[in-house]
């Protein structure tokens, strides 16, 4: 009576938490489990292209990977701004509003941060592979918690930014043929007096840009708005799943309860925590008294990592409900550089998490 | 405002890095760079320079370095010559409409209108420029109401990104606006990073993957975006190194062949490092101790001993 698996996983946590390595490895081990799996990431690192054996064709579209599971493992690389200039380009009525975006210069300098869209666009991305349904599952690594949480937001804030007063001031055509400014055009001397301070405060093309920006895209926003609803319905879905993974330490703990509590205010289903790289507790180590120096030191040093692993994992205990919520993921040897030592990390993973997560 | 004339007594880059007027300490999430900050900001207090330790995060934790309690947002000073701040960077913001419009009735308008909170959240660059623009106007005598006298701002950069689009904000928001007020306050911050007597920029990481690929990230970003490199790496973390030890007689503790492993894969990473990074490094041992001011004086202390020496001649 195991409920359905879920078929959508989201790998969320801080930077260097191990996130892209973890998500890779639960998609080895879903791909074993007999499901055919998507793992997306947006990390760009060599690491994980090498672990997986996948080059940059992976930024392009859905490679497979050779892992020796029954299912099929596929992995692609999300690049939010390929992504955007893609859209633009399906969406955009004819070539020569495509190009006047593509090439505007507010779009190429500034639109990379502009109300969360690249994060937007990933989010978009992953929807389109969703809806698609070509995979069982999906298994997607996302940026780092506080980009991650843009993220997660960036549906939200979308649709509070195309709803808001700022696109209707934006939209508003402010400027004539000419590129005078609308507005002040018809009021002569005085007109040009506030012109000139706009420009003196901004710089008039500065507003032309942004302003042709805007239009440019208006023809896209009912689409978007549309696209926006379905994209924050799939992130609250039953069937997906946000794996939080955060470091034993506890300088770490702030981080992992603060994004945990956001994720269940927000509506979203979290599996429990995956707490990686923990130390190997010491199974009854010798004083060491014939050892020298420098291993009593190397010993005191691990002593003390080990320590401090398992104070950071009481407190995270005591701060979770029950002892389930937790899953405790060792420090290996290596870094996982080969399809055969994620599965090592993918074993590891499918004997300690519950059957409804994988 | 006459620029503060380089100290004449500047022989050791300690010497050079608190004589600056800001001090960028960049890095990853977890690499030990608020513990470098506030040992950066410490040591450079007791050389009689009034300072003040800038972070930007939502959570604060200098505060715990310096065993004093939170700031809250105000500049609170907690030692002889230094200052603790945890800036908001929407409060500078805000603060800067009241400034501009004077006219309580009317900043209070704009500062509620969705238009304004959606550009303040969402404008690129313009929370980096706020918190530029609050350390020049700090260092420069430019604050209002009852601010310290700063000379050197040390920030604990935020954790997300690159450190390097905090340093770039400035000029590419000068780049896109040209001239007026914000278009010169822009260019004047522009060029206050990118001057090395001004602003030092010192980037923290771990003998790892990730945290090395992004410090050579922004060496690369930092030359082709401002012209200009990194003043000191600061690699923390490493493990002391068992060699010398007759580990063969006992059979090993799987522990210890652990420990073994993680340093050679530490010692890969330091070569990659080594090979890319042009420019001053020092490496900090991983220390058994927690958060605290225990940490923050050993660091304090080995930084010290390893950069208050005189400084050998850069490569061109």
């Amino acid at each position: 009576m195991s409920p359905r698996p879920p078929s959508l996983i989201v790998v969320v946590g801080s930077g260097g938490v191990g996130k892209t390595t973890l998500a890779a490895a639960l998609g080895i081990a879903a791909a074993r489990g007999g499901d055919d799996t998507l793992v997306m990431t947006f990390d760009p690192s060599r690491r994980l292209k090498d672990a997986l054996g996948v080059g940059d064709e992976a930024a392009e579209r859905e490679v497979e990977v050779p892992c020796g599971a029954p299912a099929a493992l596929a992995a692609h690389l999300l690049d939010p701004r390929r992504t955007f200039d893609q859209l633009v380009t399906r969406y955009a009525p004819d070539a020569a509003s495509r190009d006047r975006i593509l090439h505007n210069r507010f779009y190429d300098h500034l639109s990379g941060t502009l109300a969360g869209v690249l994060e937007y666009m990933a989010v978009e991305r992953l929807f389109e592979v969703a809806r698609a349904g070509r995979h069982a599952r999906v298994v997607l690594d996302t940026p780092p918690t506080r980009q991650a949480l843009d993220f997660l937001e960036a549906p939200e804030r979308l649709i509070g930014f195309l709803d808001s007063g700022a696109l209707r001031v934006a939209l508003k055509p402010w400027f004539d043929e000419r590129g005078r400014l609308r507005p002040t055009s018809h009021l002569g001397l005085l007109g040009r007096g506030v012109e000139a301070l706009l420009d003196r405060v901004v710089g008039l093309d500065v507003l032309r840009d942004m302003a042709e920006f805007f239009q440019a895209f208006a023809p896209l926003y009912g689409g978007f708005r549309e696209r926006a609803r379905e994209v924050q319905a799939l992130l609250r879905a039953p069937e997906t799943l946000f794996l939080l993974v955060c470091r034993p330490d506890e300088e770490a703990i702030p981080d992992a309860m603060f994004f945990a509590r956001r994720l269940r205010d927000a509506g979203h289903r979290l599996g429990p925590l995956l707490v990686n790289r923990v130390h190997p507790r010491a199974s009854a180590r010798r004083a060491g008294t014939s050892a020298a120096p420098r291993v009593q030191e190397a010993g005191r040093l691990l002593a003390w990592l080990e320590e401090r692993d398992r104070r950071g994992l009481a407190s995270l205990r005591a701060l979770l409900a029950s002892d389930g919520e937790l899953v405790e993921v060792p420090l290996l040897g290596a870094e996982p550089s080969d399809t055969a030592a994620l599965g090592e990390l993918a074993s590891i993973l499918r004997g300690r998490l519950p059957a409804d997560v994988l | 405002m006459p620029r503060r004339a380089r100290r004449p007594d500047a022989k050791s880059l300690l010497d050079r890095l608190a004589a600056a007027e800001l001090i960028v300490v960049t890095g990853k999430g977890g690499v030990g760079k608020s513990a470098v900050a506030g040992a950066l900001a410490r040591l450079a207090s007791r050389r009689d320079r009034r300072v003040l330790l800038l972070e930007t995060d939502p959570r604060e934790s200098l505060h715990q370095y310096l065993a004093v309690p939170p700031s809250g947002g105000e500049i609170l000073a907690v030692a002889p010559g230094l200052h603790l701040q945890n800036l908001h960077p929407g409060a500078v913001l805000d603060e800067l409409v009241r400034e501009q419009l004077r006219l309580d009735a009317l900043s209070r308008r704009v500062l509620a209108s969705p238009v304004y909170r959606h550009f303040a959240d969402a404008a690129p660059g313009l929370k980096e420029i706020a918190v530029l623009g609050h350390a020049f106007r700090l260092v420069r005598g430019l604050a209002r109401r009852g601010a310290p006298r700063v000379d050197l701002v040390v920030l604990d950069a935020p954790a997300t990104g690159h450190g390097v689009s905090l340093l770039a904000a400035p000029s590419l928001a000068a780049e896109v606006i040209r001239g007026g007020p914000f278009g010169r306050m822009a260019a004047e911050l522009s060029r206050f990073v990118a001057d090395r007597e001004s602003c030092a920029i010192v980037t923290v990481a771990l003998a790892e993957e990730m945290p090395v690929e992004e410090a050579l990230d922004l060496q690369r970003m930092l030359r082709e975006r401002l012209h200009r490199q990194a003043d000191l790496l600061v690699v923390n973390g490493l493990l002391p190194p068992l060699d010398g030890a007759d580990g063969r007689s006992d059979p090993e503790d799987p522990l210890v062949a652990l420990y073994r492993r993680r340093r050679e894969l530490a010692a890969q990473q330091l070569v990659r490092l080594r090979r890319g990074w042009r420019g001053p490094s020092v490496d900090l041992a991983l220390l058994p101790l927690d958060r605290g001011p225990e940490l923050l004086d050993a660091i304090s202390d080995s930084l010290a001993a390893r950069l208050d020496r005189p400084i050998a001649p850069e490569p061109a």
